[in-house]
């Protein structure tokens, strides 16, 4: 049986263990700075504490990364270097250079390092690009993506907006839907964006806007922020073709809305997730594929130079951002 | 006030036809064509007066005229108004070139004629409502805007064939020319603010038929001098079996929030036993009427109107901008050197 580890017990390894757990993998336990959160997980899922990343390694098949970005890269080397395959959540790593090297780590080490882009799991999203495949629209013209949400909380050290760590919200949110347009309408040649980091640098909001040439000769249009008031979330999806058009506009399949006479305020979720009811959460469709891919040899949809290029897509628009100019890859 | 239509080839002038009679203080006297099947049938199926040449209209003498002709005829059809002193509503853009547009503007003001673009926009119940909220500062400084103007291929609107649209000589472009000047002139109202910097990629994927010689597909980006950025998709993108004939909407995020505009949302869906497709029915305000009552109003009351022609030549500047853009693959800054 397959032995899994999970790293970094917060907002996303909750959902990763989620997953696993719906998986015929043994959960071997956690490793993680934070004891209240793996305590949580163990009552739920059971598993042990491991004290450092180390002894987790040494009990486990495939190690989850689920820490925030800056800690992506030593820890997929140090997985590696032991010979593990490796989940790692997006963005790959903080840099390039980092994501080169993890990949190429990964290869040397004969690992498997599959990068949680987890849009492509989404039913929706899933869908329309198993509808262009087939043809259904023609050839792809202009992708629209968007999503934006509001700016992430946390009770302490927020990562999330620590540039240094997390790589702004480009490097954070849009990279989902930066990977998507690349999926649907292949490799990227150049990306001109701007933002609202690099116009207002005061400003308390993020937002920002990309444009993107595909190498084939089609657009994308994709927009990225941490700006509207919480709880408020959104994402859409439009893809053009010569042949048809797939419309999914933001709130457009709101399958349950409650209403309820108020008692007092709820207040918004530190993190936004999108969420629409399914019997099966995105996440984990997600986890269910990686355990496939790793458990029977299965082509994994979104491979460790699929997390790579997504990793230069965003570095390459906020690179724009800053330069004023379109950069190219 | 009497008022004609100078040319039918724009498959907007059935729609100013109707709102010029609708007009209680407009006679209408007919329009001129010197297209003469397409003068023919026009005064066929609208009843009106059919002028063979535009001369023959000027010698009415109209107090104002609405220039529906290809792109490329607006700067002469507004030049010979202009000189026999009638007031001109030009249809969009105002012009192919910057310099056409100049033309006009200076003609115009020369001859102390009111001239108007035909930016129906602002004159739509929900983005003047829009516009109410941005001026009250509940939205704060404006970060950014994501904007559509998304279209079928305009011939598509038409029963009469309509084809020049989708010639580069006589529309000035395609999807760019088209659905770029619109938002651009939302926006400029809206910060009172002007670009500074124009970004585009255009390609033509869609409708890849006989006689389409333009960009079908575009992604636009404007930088304000205020700050803001502004993105538009100008994309011919809807399909035939589209349920509608496009769309016009605004997404403006700031400080305080978000605001979305959506104008041609306030329609119902209507299943028809025997229509082809699903269509949605437009139940809003008419812009159309309320843009040709105030240039009607405007010229009564000697004033200049709420859109004039420097509005439609500053649209004209980003069009010019959006073509250097998408040629040379880079940003290229206002005002055009």
């Amino acid at each position: 049986m397959l032995r899994v580890g999970i790293v970094g017990a917060g907002f996303m390894g909750a959902y990763h263990t989620a997953g696993w757990s719906k998986t015929p993998v043994e959960l071997v336990g956690f490793h993680s700075l934070n004891q209240g959160q793996i305590d949580q997980l163990i009552a739920q899922y059971g598993g042990r504490t491991f004290a450092t990343l180390d002894a987790l390694l040494d009990a486990v098949d495939v190690v989850d990364i689920c820490t925030p970005t800056h800690l992506h890269y030593e820890m997929v080397l140090q997985a590696a270097a032991k010979g593990k395959h490796i989940v790692c959540e997006k963005p790959l790593a903080r840099t390039a250079e980092q994501g080169e090297a993890l990949v190429a780590a990964c290869r040397q080490a004969g690992v498997t390092l599959l990068v949680a882009h987890v849009v492509r799991f989404f039913p929706e999203y899933a869908q329309a690009k198993a509808i262009v495949e087939r043809g259904e629209i023609g050839r792809v013209g202009v992708v629209r993506l968007k999503r934006v949400s509001f700016q992430p909380k946390r009770p302490e050290d927020n990562w999330f907006l620590d540039v240094a760590k997390s790589g702004g919200m480009i490097l954070d949110l849009m990279i989902h839907d930066l990977d998507y347009a690349r999926w649907v309408a292949g490799e990227v040649e150049s990306v001109f964006a701007k933002s609202v980091r690099s116009a207002r640098p005061g400003a308390p909001g993020d937002y920002a806007l990309a444009i993107l040439r595909h190498r084939d000769g089609a657009l994308s249009h994709v927009e990225g922020g941490w700006a509207y008031p919480p709880p408020m979330f959104r994402t859409s999806l439009e893809i053009a073709g010569d042949g048809g058009l797939i419309e999914h506009p933001a709130g457009s399949s709101t399958a349950l809305s409650v209403h309820l006479m108020a008692r007092e305020e709820g207040g918004a979720p530190d993190i936004a997730v999108p969420r629409s009811p399914l019997l099966e959460d995105p996440y984990v469709v997600e986890i269910k594929h990686f355990y496939e891919v790793l458990a029977h040899g299965v082509t994994p949809r979104v491979s460790a130079e699929d997390g790579l290029a997504a990793l230069k897509l965003a570095l390459a628009a906020i690179e724009s951002t800053q330069t004023g100019q379109p950069v190219s890859l | 006030m009497r008022c004609a239509i100078m040319s039918f080839a724009h498959v907007h002038a059935e729609g100013y036809l109707h709102n010029l009679r609708a007009n209680p203080a407009v006679e209408f006297i007919g329009f001129a064509d010197e297209d003469a099947d397409r003068g023919r049938h026009f005064a066929g199926q609208t009843g009106a007066r059919w002028f063979p040449t535009y001369g023959a209209l000027i010698a009415e003498k109209p107090d104002g005229v609405i220039i529906c002709s290809e792109n490329a005829h607006h700067r002469a059809l507004a030049e010979m108004a202009a000189a026999a002193g009638i007031h001109v509503l030009s249809e969009k853009p105002l012009a192919t070139t910057p310099e056409d547009a100049q033309a006009m503007v200076q003609a115009c003001e020369r001859a102390g004629v009111t001239l108007m673009t035909a930016f129906p926009m602002r004159f739509s119940a929900p983005t003047i409502e829009a516009k109410k909220v941005l001026d009250s500062g509940a939205l704060g400084t404006v970060y950014g805007c994501n904007t559509t103007n998304q279209g079928q291929l305009p011939r598509l609107h038409s029963a009469y064939p309509r084809d020049w649209f989708t010639d580069p000589t006589l529309a000035g472009g395609g999807a760019a020319t088209d659905h770029t000047v619109h938002v651009a002139d939302l926006l400029r109202w809206y910060f009172q603010s002007e670009v500074t910097e124009v970004y585009a990629e255009l390609n033509h994927i869609f409708y890849q038929e006989p006689g389409v010689n333009v960009e079908t597909g575009g992604l636009v980006m404007l930088t304000f001098a205020n700050g803001a950025f502004a993105s538009i998709d100008c994309s011919w993108s809807r399909p035939p079996h589209y349920p509608t004939w496009g769309g016009l909407t605004m997404e403006l995020v700031g400080e305080g929030g978000l605001v979305i505009v959506d104008p041609f949302r306030q329609v119902m869906s209507i299943y028809a036993q025997g229509a082809a497709r699903p269509a949605w029915s437009y139940w809003g305000s008419n812009a159309n009427q309320a843009m040709v009552d105030e240039f009607v109003a405007a010229v009564q009351e000697q004033r200049a109107p709420a859109v004039t022609g420097h509005d439609g030549l500053k649209a004209v500047e980003i069009v010019a901008a959006v073509y250097r853009s998408a040629a040379a693959h880079q940003p290229v800054t206002l005002p055009l050197s």
